[in-house]
């Protein structure tokens, strides 16, 4: 980012790649969990991702949500390393529990020779 | 010199990259109808590529993200997951047109049944894809389409009227049927910009992992590649003018297209042409199948690229092998790949918009872009294709209706 204090929440870092300490691509941020915004001084505390969350995102996104099999990951902002084009993770995707659907695919496709 | 080289190389991917189903038939049939009076439409439709590829090249290379990202991120879920459903939607018909596209090679080169050749086609696709590396794909199936270069040498030995052909690139209306015409500028833009185009490249850019350092590459790679991809538009659309407008022949299958380089330079010159268009249109298909999975995977954050062993890109993978399997059961059903190809290119332009304005913006980002944002040239151009895309957007629809797909 241009400065490292100032970051627009909604196009720096809502939807974007969620990447974990090992370089794996580990979902998006889907949505953003806030504290504070009442008493004037919101502050984010949670990254959250899943299909669940999808249906606070517009009416296609409510049909998906409704669709998508899959549960809520919350992600307390104290595990963010950094960001850039996408928000780096400090842990590993198993130790948060993302990226869970590429588990489940790998077997699938580990039936492939040559996978 | 190992950069030159480089260059020359992707150069030469490009050139073969660009030319698919779409381009065959658009081109072909648009110079069977107006003969030259359509190369002008051509020559926009290719700056458009160059302005928007570049656009996307520069993007991934800086912010190492990929287009569908920036879609993403700047119509946000619902219009984005909208904008990503009608090109899943448009990829599959374009897929399964370049399969069917393929079968048809096939059919000319052997003789067997088309549904056992798609088949085959299917297979071999996949198992390309499986074993090839990224880079591998690209060359052979772009090296393979050079072989299109035979159109040239074919329109240059019909003897056009080069007066005429001159003139066809001077921006113009036609005398005559102005509605079929219309809809021709609309099909050969449509063709020329295809968003998959874009989706592939941006996404083949991380997959290389371009840096800041490979700007240059990303310059010369669309300018010249697609701008020699242009220059076979231009021998396939003369080539057709010359040969098949005076007989009032109207190319629908593909063989006819490859009747274009037959005529002037015998069989040599028919298989040229066929070997060239199954390895642009396989590649293609390649491409359409990846750039299916490349959306949906960066849409939905899972781990994607040609760069991972397969089960190290799990969902991604699992992606592409079921885009093919779909457009497997698409093209078996016994639809016709030219008719095919002609809805594909007119629906995908009325995706369009969606695609290139978020790229647009992202690129004029300077919190993610630094000194590579977009000059007053790109944005001059960028805006420019934003007006002339939503005008075809807009259009393309009631002119297929109106004209019963070009029929008049």
């Amino acid at each position: 980012m241009s400065s490292p204090e100032e970051l627009d929440l909604g196009l720096g870092l809502l939807d974007h790649q969620l990447v974990d300490s090992e370089g794996r691509r580990c979902g998006n941020v889907d949505d953003l969990e806030l504290e504070g915004v009442r008493e004037g001084s919101p502050r984010v505390v949670a990254i959250l991702v899943g299909p669940p969350v999808w249906r606070g995102r517009g009416r296609l996104g409510r049909l998906a949500a409704w669709l998508a099999p899959g549960q809520t990951v919350r992600i307390p902002w104290e595990e963010v390393e950094a960001i850039d084009s996408a928000v780096h993770l400090k842990r590993t995707s198993q130790e948060l529990r993302l990226g869970r659907g590429d588990d489940r695919a790998r077997r699938w496709v580990d039936w492939i020779p040559g996978s | 010199m190992k950069k030159i080289f480089q260059i020359a190389l992707g150069i030469l991917a490009a050139i073969g990259g660009f030319v698919d189903i779409g381009d065959l038939v658009f081109n072909v049939q648009a110079g069977a109808k107006f003969g030259y009076e359509l190369l002008w439409v051509v020559v926009v439709g290719v700056v458009g590529i160059i302005v928007y590829s570049e656009m996307c090249g520069r993007v991934a290379a800086v912010s190492k993200r990929p287009v569908f990202d920036a879609i993403r991120e700047r119509l946000g879920f619902g219009v984005g997951l909208g904008a990503l459903i009608a090109s899943e939607i448009v990829n599959l018909m374009t897929l399964a047109a370049e399969v069917g596209g393929v079968a048809l090679v096939l059919q000319l080169l052997s003789g067997l049944p088309y549904r056992v050749l798609i088949l085959v086609g299917i297979a071999g696709l996949a198992v390309a894809i499986w074993v090839a590396p990224f880079d591998w794909i690209e060359r052979i199936f772009g090296y393979g389409g050079l072989a299109l270069l035979v159109f040239a040498v074919g329109a240059v030995k019909l003897h056009p009227d080069w007066g005429s052909v001159s003139h066809g690139f001077v921006p113009h209306v036609s005398s005559s049927d102005k509605l079929v015409y219309a809809y021709f500028a609309v099909g050969l833009l449509g063709a020329a910009m295809t968003p998959y185009e874009v989706y592939f490249y941006s996404s083949g850019a991380v997959e290389e992992g371009w840096t800041p350092k490979d700007i240059g590459l990303n310059r010369a790679n669309s300018m010249i590649g697609y701008g020699l991809g242009g220059f076979l538009s231009f021998a396939l659309m003369i080539t057709a003018g010359a040969l098949f407008l005076p007989l009032g022949i109207e190319p629908e299958l593909i063989g006819t297209v490859a009747l274009g380089a037959q005529v002037p330079l015998g069989a040599i010159g028919l298989l040229l042409a066929l070997v060239g268009i199954l390895f642009a249109v396989g590649g293609a298909a390649i491409d359409t199948c990846f750039s299916g999975a490349y959306n949906l995977a960066q849409f939905f954050g899972w781990e994607w690229g040609k760069y991972r062993r397969p089960s190290g890109a799990p969902r991604f993978t699992l992606a592409w092998l079921a885009l093919l399997g779909l457009a497997l059961l698409v093209i078996m059903s016994g639809i016709d790949p030219v008719l095919l190809t002609e809805y594909a290119v007119i629906f995908s332009v009325v995706a369009l918009p969606l695609t290139y304005i978020p790229i647009l913006l992202v690129a004029n980002d300077r919190s993610y872009m630094g000194r590579y944002v977009n000059g007053r040239l790109a944005n001059a151009l960028g805006l420019f294709y934003l007006v002339v895309i939503g005008l075809v957007a807009l259009s393309a629809i009631p002119l297929m209706i109106l004209t019963n797909q070009g029929q008049g």
